[in-house]
């Protein structure tokens, strides 16, 4: 007889792989469940706007950051890239050029980042991790000192539809989960009915065996990294307009975690080919609902921090428990 | 004379399948005793278990008589029992005399008192080799040397060598038997692992064959010929029913057109100026053992590895020239490549069966249309599957729950999908199951008889006899002989490919 019990069913990755997607949604609505009784004020439907709102930028990158993690890379470079082309568009704009030219401007360069790193890592094939991590500094070094004179850049005054995009609203919904929810909606379809979406889950199951397939991996692997840098750029205008402007020291700080916090704890392995939109979705309401529920509680910064790296690690070794990795399927490009 | 190390009725088990069934061999100082054997015979098992690498399911172990059981190789070697592997086990970034004290370093490590022991050491053994050069700037014949310098220097009994005179050069080649020698004076017993049957026979005092992990025979080289080794080596029971000598009676399907002709090509060492055709409507099969380059060309026509930038030599389609950079292109001209490793480079492991087998034609020239429904992909590989009998629950089952032969289904429908004109199976039965193996075999006559070039590579001797219209032999990189299977005997064949 075969060994079906539940502990060589979870080390053979049956399981649970579909399931803590389900889990973590389960969590989620416990968390849910519990800060609504015992917190004054956090049901109330102003907070719980107010919990999307803050969520959404999050869920934004979460996206970008979820499309190479599928193709079994990853993006260190995200929030570098968003913080410092946004933050030159600003600038721009402040130097007199019109909104719509700064802004592409500022497009091309997140663009001209993202394919950079796929082609390092594509053709030179360098690691991501490092390929992006080194990248990361790179653009912010390089932003602050030639193209961004000042740590905050602020919005211009009349920003018109731009300034929409962070405050403005429909249906009393805020405009930046409508982007968050539009994104969503554009990345599943993408993922799920084109040929780019399924060359990402090929790639991500097994690079050897698409490129042998006939998979242009390498063409493939600049795309993703160009998307993934087009969403992070769509990320920071979002964020400019909420909070009028954009601090380009938030490079320096713990963001690029939060957005792997998302992307591992929703159930995307890092191991790569697995899972989609939902679970950003789904990584995205938890995290949300934490952060919440923390700052409602009036809990410190840095306890925070402390029970969000406890989260991400927990998540990561509940990820490498379900997907275990050797030296066979271990890869070039592998993290 | 008592041995120093007898096997008793050793059998060694992988997930149920036997690689060592019942072997039983007692090895004695101060001989030398060669292994000989087919691919996949057991022979590296064996010695693995002699080495501790391998912990034998069943038999056991008698060391100067008394009972022993290696759990490790560290422990084998602390009785004197070293492996010189094929691929050297040295760190090519530390130096000779660090790769000596490997793992044995004093707590206080000087690097002085280190080369000093060393160079003394080596003086002993008279190798000329410099203790502080670094293992990556040494050539074969002289990592060879520190490896065994290691073994002895960990007072070795028992020095197994696996193919340690492939990478060797003549000159070199006579250096080495002349330090087998001397060790076997010193009354270390020595066991080689070897393709080079002359040379076997010609060093060694005793000869044991495995075949199919069991115990062929041993006998004292010098009442052995060539011939016989080969025979003892494939004489496997062609009654069975699987080949039932097939290729004998089955006369060969002619040759269509000429489809690709390779010309010189070469690959860095593992394919050295090889030059052959295929053609339309025939099975070209290809024989050669492990290391004699058969994958490596393969996958350079097929773009999965690129030849040599000079004199690469040329690959030409239909008269005319091809250079494939990556298997895109390849696939583009109809060229697909199964692989002999399904799980490392052919399937898809978290995906569906049907997502498997719609990913092949999703990346070929085949239309398919700009929005992908679940219904366009399960249509798709619904027809594949019934056609290729793969056997599951549904399209939705994941390959990786599925057997070895059914996984390779999968696999070949994936390139089939991508409508070949020229198709390679590499290893196309490995750890396939019985019933399997004759489906895939079905299918491979039935594609040649389509007008498809079939090429089909393989270790499988009566695989070869039974499915070739025309058998080319490899060796060292190169093609070396052709046979028509009705004048192909496995005896001929092994003989090609071993000298």
């Amino acid at each position: 007889m075969r060994n079906n019990n539940v502990f060589s069913r979870l080390a053979r990755g049956q399981l649970l792989s579909l399931t803590q997607e389900k889990i973590v949604f389960l969590l989620a609505v416990l968390l849910f469940a519990v800060f609504s009784f015992s917190l004054t004020g956090f049901a109330s439907v102003d907070n719980l706007l107010g919990l999307l709102y803050n969520v959404s930028v999050l869920g934004v990158l979460g996206l970008a950051m979820a499309l190479v993690v599928i193709g079994r890379g990853i993006d260190l470079s995200l929030i570098a890239t968003m913080a410092i082309s946004v933050a030159w568009s600003l600038t721009l704009i402040r130097d007199g050029v019109s909104i719509e030219a700064a802004l592409l401007y500022g497009m091309l360069m997140a663009l001209g980042i993202g394919i950079i790193n796929g082609w390092l890592i594509a053709y030179a094939e360098i690691p991501a991790l490092f390929c992006t991590l080194a990248m990361g500094t790179l653009v912010y070094g390089f932003g602050r000192i030639a193209l961004i004179p000042v740590d905050v850049v602020y919005m211009p005054a009349d920003p018109g539809w731009f300034g929409a995009l962070g405050q403005g609203e429909l249906f009393g919904i805020p405009a930046p989960v409508i982007v968050f929810v539009l994104l969503s909606v554009v990345a599943t379809l993408v993922l799920r009915y084109t040929r780019f979406g399924r060359y990402t889950y090929y790639m991500g199951d097994n690079y050897q065996a698409a490129r042998i397939t006939g998979v242009p991996t390498r063409p493939m692997l600049v795309m993703q990294y160009g998307v993934t840098a087009l969403i992070g750029f769509a990320a920071g205008l979002v964020t400019a307009a909420s909070v009028d402007s954009m601090n380009t020291r938030i490079v320096n700080s713990t963001m690029i975690y939060d957005v792997i916090l998302v992307v591992v704890l929703g159930g995307i392995g890092l191991s790569g080919g697995k899972g989609g939109v939902r679970n950003v979705i789904v990584g995205t309401l938890l995290i949300g609902i934490l952060l919440n529920g923390m700052t409602i509680m009036n809990i410190e910064y840095t306890v925070q921090n402390f029970i969000k790296g406890a989260i991400l690690l927990a998540a990561l070794i509940f990820d490498s428990l379900i997907n275990p990795r050797d030296e066979q399927t271990a890869q070039q490009g592998d993290i | 004379m008592k041995p120093l190390i007898e096997l008793r009725n050793i059998t060694k088990e992988y997930r149920g399948v036997p690689a060592i069934k019942d072997v039983s061999l007692s090895i004695y100082p101060g001989e030398t005793l060669s292994l000989l054997g087919e691919n996949g015979a057991g022979k590296s098992t064996l010695t693995k278990m002699m080495a501790g690498a391998v912990v034998p399911s069943a038999g056991s172990l008698l060391i100067d008589g008394k009972p022993m059981r290696f759990e490790t190789p560290n422990e084998a070697l602390r009785h004197g029992f070293a492996m010189v592997f094929q691929e050297t086990s040295l760190v090519p970034s530390l130096t000779v005399a660090q790769n000596l004290y490997l793992g044995r370093e004093p707590f206080f490590n000087r690097l002085r008192g280190l080369y000093i022991s060393a160079q003394q050491f080596l003086q002993t053994l008279n190798f000329n080799v410099e203790p502080t050069k670094l293992v990556s700037q040494l050539g074969a014949a002289e990592r060879q040397m520190v490896e065994i310098a290691r073994a002895l220097q960990h007072k070795a009994r028992l020095i197994i060598f696996d193919e340690p005179t492939a990478t060797l050069t003549p000159e070199e080649k006579h250096h080495f038997f002349g330090l087998v020698e001397r060790l076997k004076k010193q009354g270390v017993a020595i066991v080689f692992i070897s393709h080079a049957l002359e040379e076997a026979l010609a060093i060694s005092d005793r000869i044991t064959v495995l075949r199919d992990g069991e115990h062929v025979l041993t006998a004292p080289a010098a009442e052995l010929t060539q011939d016989a080794v080969i025979k003892a080596m494939v004489g496997r029971d062609l009654s069975g029913e699987l080949y039932s000598g097939i290729g004998a009676h089955r006369t060969p399907r002619p040759a269509g057109r000429k489809v690709l002709s390779i010309q010189n090509l070469s690959m860095g060492s593992m394919v050295k100026n090889t030059a052959f055709s295929l053609y339309e409507g025939q099975v070209t099969g290809m024989f050669g053992l492990v290391g004699s380059g058969r994958t490596e060309t393969a996958k350079v026509i097929a773009g999965v590895v690129k030849r040599d930038f000079l004199h690469g030599g040329e690959v030409f389609l239909d008269g005319k020239p091809v250079r494939y950079r990556t298997p895109r292109p390849a696939v583009g001209d109809g060229i697909m490549y199964v692989t002999e490793d399904r799980k490392l480079e052919g399937f898809f492991e978290t995906l569906s069966i049907s997502e498997n087998i719609f990913a092949g034609k999703l990346a070929s020239a085949e239309p398919v249309p700009k929005v992908i429904t679940y219904r366009e992909v399960a249509t798709v590989a619904e027809h594949w599957r019934k056609s290729l009998n793969v056997r599951a629950i549904s399209g939705d089952a994941r390959v990786i729950e599925l057997s070895g032969g059914n996984q390779q289904k999968v696999v070949i429908a994936k390139s089939l999908v991508q409508k070949p004109r020229v198709i390679i199976f590499d290893e196309p039965t490995r750890g396939v199951d019985v019933g399997a193996i004759a489906e895939i075999h079905q299918l491979i006559n039935q594609l040649a008889d389509d007008g498809l070039v079939v090429w089909v590579i393989s270790s499988n001797l009566p695989e070869i006899l039974s499915l070739s219209d025309r058998i080319l032999v490899t060796r060292q990189g190169r093609v070396v002989e052709e046979f028509r299977p009705d004048q192909a005997t496995e005896e001929k064949i092994m003989y090609a490919a071993v000298h």
